[in-house]
């Protein structure tokens, strides 16, 4: 029934029967993917029939399927030219252009399309960088697991800011958020006391700001110099009382130094906070081991084993227990824990050092 | 007597710190490394040091393991010119004086073998004459120098059958089967020659972790008490287990009668070989709990010593290991488990920076506690440049004891180094522990203790059923416990008599469990003094 009633349309679209077997000819040609046999019979059937815009549509279809994208540009311009309304013209100029490099060119024509995908590439490359994120991020909610849109996604995100913070250090360079932005710079790129410097710079101009103490704590941690971090975190939990976060890291800092009662309170503080983090459970385990509160350990480790059973922080936390039945002369539940403990280190990263 | 002037007078002893570098005349040695371009793992390990009383004339000497001459790139077959008087190692006779002389060539040490670079000492009388004798570890064969007692050497590497092969590290003398007769273990490395080097660390260029070559197994030699030595590594189990051997101690961890053994692995498990008793050993790390990190990780474990930090009487762990890592202490709770205990004891955040090598417990103030003290610098000599916050020079760790917690204290030099080997005894007899650190490219330092007013006793152990050094005792005064050794830390053999501090008591009663089963008292014992101890000749 469709066949019939396309036929009357190409019927109706071509005045010679012989325009609309050529035609006829390179969809079949055109369905069986021999594309460059398909650009001869389109080519055909615009010649036979100049004025019918659907015989350039399909040939510069043609040549985009035979990844000739210059070869497209012609045909889809002259059906436009023909019929400036034919959506399906305009989406595949917009690609062929985008292909080609012509972004900017592409944008108007997607723009016409549907394709808000391909509409936000363009714009991406184009430079458009708000209209292509907001495209983009329309696309991804209908395809959230398409790597290409999650790639284009993160790309226009990381531009546009690079753009705001770009203008924020030109227009105001002497200003703390613009120490904390070359200071997170020269984190990411591993240049700490850069960091560190910046960061500093950035507290003296504005010591109530949230998150840069705890960042120049991370700066410290990461140089494991923890009673530096432990000031820097202390510091945003007192202008952050309700961040989990800072009173997690607090914690960890705290525990390095074998603080182990002040230790538990931040890591307990950050678990009401924040319930059921395996990283502040596994901490937290840690902390109350060290102040020898054996059975909060256990109730903290079995938590997160419970949360997140075969990640390597479970791994860890088997570890931590068979430590802690060793300790409490429990050797049975110690092996059990160390079974544990090798199944999923047996996975991931197996000790070295096995019997020959 | 007004405020300021008591704070005055207290100021000077709160600031003293309790060891002191000084120059010693005499001691003139240089560790040549040779680094290269190249970066052949070899040049950023050595080397040794050892003290010992090689002429019995009651004063420690000092042995110094040299490196060699490493080319860019290095020639087949490989020289390292050990002939040349640059890199010999050394023997420094202790004159009364205080001052060193070089008697390495009188003694017969001169020739280390051009194929050889240098690692380690291990110190141990194997033949029990009395002498000490010294076993030199190597990147090529190692070499066992008997002490003829007259002053001399003679390498009897051949006819022992000790050379080893391949790259050995740290070694140590142990009575493993309690025999009477020292048998001898050595650490090897990596299976690594110049040929298979290779540089990494992309554009930084630097040495490879050892994870980039292959484990090897270490080498267990049982003294047949002939002067020959026979290879057990394969019967007795210690050859079951590959590793990345560094460092190796020695104690009786589970108190069954029998010396066990622990070997610090760089960049993979450490190794607990629990001594069966027959002849036999079982790697029982991961069972025991001292294998890994507290969050279940590998450790670059290089250094280690084997001794009871906490006077509950039972040896523990303390492994030296690279930054970020911390120096693990595994605590000994008994029936055969440990503890981590980095974080409780305060090393974890003494450590979390540096990268430690030679290690020793011992307690430089007299008050009944054993301080730490470790040799540290890292092992990149271009870390800076990859991150600022690590160093290629540092200085050392000298942590006090307190109660089983560590704080750090001033360790008596200002200038950093890359510290590698360290050896611990009483240079000067005065009843307090000095240490002798090994430096990449320098002179070694000598760190000379400020001695005090606490009490003191050193105990020198002559075995007769037991080995003649009574190496493997166990020896208890006023409630601390030392295990009789010359081995542990890095490379290196200490002073084989037991220094006790003994705080405020002026008398001591002392236990000695000795390898031969016998138990010996002695009660109200005067402080103060250097007193032998023979082993009872009947059970």
């Amino acid at each position: 029934m469709i066949r019939t009633l396309l036929l009357l349309f190409f019927t109706w679209q071509f005045s010679t029967p012989e325009a609309l077997q050529h035609f006829q000819a390179g969809a079949e040609a055109e369905k069986s993917g021999h594309f460059s046999a398909a650009i001869v019979e389109f080519q055909k059937v615009t010649e036979l029939e100049p004025t019918a815009a659907t015989g350039f549509v399909r040939l510069g279809q043609a040549y985009l399927e035979n990844s000739d994208f210059g070869g497209a540009i012609p045909p889809l311009n002259q059906a436009l030219k023909l019929d400036p309304d034919l959506a399906a013209a305009h989406q595949l100029l917009g690609y062929a252009l985008l292909a080609q490099g012509y972004a900017a060119q592409a944008v108007p024509h997607l723009e016409k399309s549907d394709d808000i995908a391909a509409l936000g590439i363009a714009q991406l490359e184009a430079g458009q960088l708000a209209d292509a994120a907001a495209h983009l991020q329309t696309a991804l909610a209908k395809r959230p697991n398409d790597p290409d849109l999650l790639y284009y996604f993160g790309r226009v995100s990381g531009l546009l800011s690079k753009q705001s913070m770009d203008m924020l250090i030109a227009a105001y360079p002497d200003s703390a958020r613009t120490h904390q932005a070359m200071a997170e710079n020269y984190y990411i790129l591993r240049q700490m006391p850069q960091a560190e410097k910046e960061f500093q710079e950035a507290i003296r101009l504005r010591p109530d700001l949230p998150k840069i103490h705890l960042e120049l704590g991370l700066v410290y941690a990461g140089a494991s110099q923890w009673p530096k971090a432990e000031e820097a975190f202390r510091a945003e939990t007192k202008l952050q009382p309700g961040n989990a976060e800072a009173a997690y890291r607090l914690g960890n800092a705290l525990l390095q130094q074998g603080k182990a009662r002040e230790a538990r309170a931040e890591l307990e503080r950050s678990n009401t906070l924040l319930p059921e983090m395996p990283e502040t459970l596994y901490s937290l385990g840690k902390a109350d081991a060290l102040d020898g509160d054996a059975a909060s350990a256990e109730k903290a480790w079995r938590k997160l084993i419970e949360l997140e059973n075969g990640s390597s922080l479970a791994a860890q936390a088997h570890f931590a227990l068979a430590g802690l039945y060793r300790k409490q002369g429990k050797p049975e539940q110690a092996a059990r824990e160390m079974e544990e403990y090798n199944k999923l280190q047996a996975t991931a990263n197996p000790p070295e050092g096995s019997q020959n | 007597m007004p405020k300021t002037a008591i704070i005055l007078l207290l100021l000077p002893a709160l600031a003293a710190p309790v060891l002191e570098v000084r120059p010693q005349p005499g001691l003139d040695f240089v560790l040549r490394n040779s680094p290269t371009p190249q970066k052949y793992l070899i040049e950023t390990m050595p080397g040794g040091v050892a003290l010992l009383d090689y002429n019995n004339d009651g004063l420690l000497d000092i042995f110094l393991v040299n490196g060699g001459r490493v080319t860019n790139p290095m020639q087949t077959p490989e020289n390292f010119d050990r002939n040349n008087p640059l890199y010999w190692n050394r023997l420094y006779r202790q004159n009364k004086d205080g001052s060193f002389t070089d008697v390495t060539k009188e003694a017969g040490l001169a020739n280390a073998g051009d194929g050889n670079y240098g690692m380690g000492v291990a110190v141990g009388d194997y033949d029990n004459d009395g002498y000490p004798d010294i076993y030199v570890t190597n990147y090529g064969k190692n070499t066992l120098y008997h002490n003829n007692g007259d002053g001399t050497f003679t390498d009897v590497t051949e006819k022992a059958g000790v050379a080893a092969g391949g790259w050995s590290v740290s070694a140590g003398f142990v009575d493993y089967d309690n025999d009477g007769k020292l048998d001898l273990f050595v650490t090897r490395y990596m299976e690594w020659d110049t040929k298979r080097s290779k540089t990494c660390g992309g554009e930084w260029h630097t040495y490879c972790p050892p994870e980039e070559f292959p484990a090897t197994t270490s080498i267990l030699y049982h003294n047949r008490g002939d002067g020959t030595f026979e290879d057990v590594s394969q019967r007795s189990g210690i050859a079951a287990s590959k590793g990345r051997g560094l460092g190796v101690a020695f104690a009786d961890y589970d108190d069954d009668g029998f010396t066990d053994i622990f070997v610090a692995n760089d960049g993979m498990r450490q190794f607990l070989f629990h001594n069966n008793g027959n002849g036999t050993f079982t790697e029982l790390g991961m069972k025991a709990g001292a294998a890994l990190s507290e969050d279940g990780r590998r450790l670059s474990g290089m250094g280690v010593v084997f001794q009871d930090y906490d006077n509950d009487g039972r040896p523990d762990i303390i492994v030296t290991e690279l930054p970020r890592e911390i120096y693990g202490v595994y605590h000994n709770e008994g029936k055969g488990a440990f503890s981590y205990q980095s974080l409780q004891t305060g090393l974890g955040v003494l450590s979390s920076g540096s990268s430690g090598w030679g290690v020793g417990l011992e307690d430089f103030d007299n008050d009944g506690w054993k301080d730490l003290f470790v040799a540290q610098g890292h092992v990149l000599d271009n870390v800076e440049a990859i991150d600022p916050s690590l160093h290629y020079r540092e200085l050392p760790l000298l942590a006090m004891n307190h109660q089983g917690r560590f704080e750090r204290t001033d360790p008596g030099m200002t200038s950093p180094v890359a510290g590698r080997g360290a050896a611990f005894g009483d240079l000067n007899n005065d009843g307090w522990q000095d240490v002798v650190m090994t430096v990449l490219g320098d002179h070694p330092q000598v760190f000379l203790n400020r001695g005090g007013k606490q009490h003191w006793l050193v105990v020198k152990l002559r075995g007769t059923r037991s080995n003649r050094d009574g190496l493997g005792a166990r020896v208890r005064v006023n409630g601390q416990t030392r295990f009789a050794t010359t081995s542990g830390s890095y490379l290196s053999a200490s002073d084989k008599r037991l220094h006790f501090g003994l705080g405020a008591a002026a008398s001591a009663k002392i236990e000695i469990d000795w390898p031969s089963g016998a138990r010996q008292t002695l009660n109200d014992v005067r402080a103060d003094q250097f007193l032998e101890v023979v082993e009872p000749e009947k059970p």
